[in-house]
């Protein structure tokens, strides 16, 4: 990725959250993220309303076929570079509404299918912990850029997503 | 609500029924035929005075079975008019929803999903398939693999 795009998203990044049709647990888990015991605005990740003011998208639930469009509707809306984070195990691989009816998903193809060359990162859970969503964006944003520019890595001690 | 004190409230419509099963003493159920769901549901209602909980549909192979719960809050007794729909080309039945609004949604959900047809329904529209779902395909209905 161009250094000026890395370094204009990496610093705070402003998270719009997209539900296709989860079942309402992977979003509860998301507004905890901003409740004082995670307090992820501390990192400088926001919730915002508008995909237009957004440097990622949130995305969970596994992609119903009346949200498949609105989902791409909204990264195509999203400055790009957007990292998507599939949220949960339905937006990671459809989890246990595989083989529904009502499904178009996963969430990783229907992006694809706008944007072939989207930063897509997977956070897998039913639901997943608050922890592991923190997580998952530390990791993709270690991912992005190269090792030695990556802060965490150059902290000596080891860093605990829940100190407990 | 005392089991015979039930039954002998129950008369008026008794010729009505193809049956009363009480599976428990607070769980009460009334098989009837498509025809005489809506007025077995207005005495339930308006006359003994019992709460519309839900309704629910199923696809019972030889026909469709549209159940219409009913709650006695006084007794804690469910009582449940268990409706045979049994034409499988054209299901169709009254619509209680001109007498419980509150109905309208859950038969919406059963004409979307089992293609129940219900008569004097005042917005019989979709209410939970996709926009870009195909008409005529019925997603619950059992000889549809999804």
């Amino acid at each position: 990725m161009h250094t000026l795009q890395l370094w204009a998203l990496k610093k705070s990044i402003w998270v719009f959250h997209v539900n296709t049709g989860a079942c309402n647990n992977c979003d509860i888990e998301i507004v905890n993220l901003l409740t004082p015991k995670f307090d992820v605005e501390r990192f400088g990740i926001k919730l915002v309303g508008s995909p237009r003011h957004a440097d990622a998208l949130l995305v969970t639930g596994g992609g119903t076929r009346q949200a498949a469009k609105r989902l791409q509707e909204v990264y195509r809306q999203t400055a790009k570079p957007c990292v998507v984070f599939c949220t949960g195990a339905c937006a990671c691989g459809m989890g246990i509404f595989e083989k529904g009816y009502h499904m178009a998903g996963p969430i990783d193809s229907l992006i694809r299918a706008v944007d072939p060359q989207a930063i897509i990162a997977y956070v897998p859970g039913c639901p997943p912990k608050p922890q592991a969503i923190i997580m998952g964006v530390v990791k993709a944003l270690a991912a992005l850029q190269p090792e030695r520019e990556y802060a965490t890595e150059r902290v000596p001690q080891t860093a605990y997503a829940d100190p407990g | 609500m005392q089991p015979n004190e039930f039954h002998k409230q129950l008369t008026p419509i008794r010729d009505r029924l193809a049956g009363l099963d009480r599976t428990a003493d607070n769980r009460v159920f009334l098989p009837c035929e498509a025809a005489q769901v809506y007025e077995v549901c207005r005495f339930l209602f308006q006359d003994l005075g019992l709460r519309f909980v839900i309704s629910t549909g199923i696809d019972a192979e030889d026909r469709f079975e549209v159940l219409h719960h009913f709650s006695d809050d006084a007794s804690g007794c469910v009582v449940t008019v268990k409706a045979f729909v049994r034409d499988r080309q054209a299901p169709e039945l009254d619509s209680l929803t001109p007498l419980i609004p509150g109905a309208e949604w859950t038969e919406r959900e059963m004409h979307d999903l089992l293609g129940i047809r219900f008569r004097h329904h005042p917005n019989l529209q979709r209410l939970i398939l996709a926009d870009d779902w195909p008409e005529g395909v019925y997603p619950l209905r059992k000889d549809v693999q999804a």
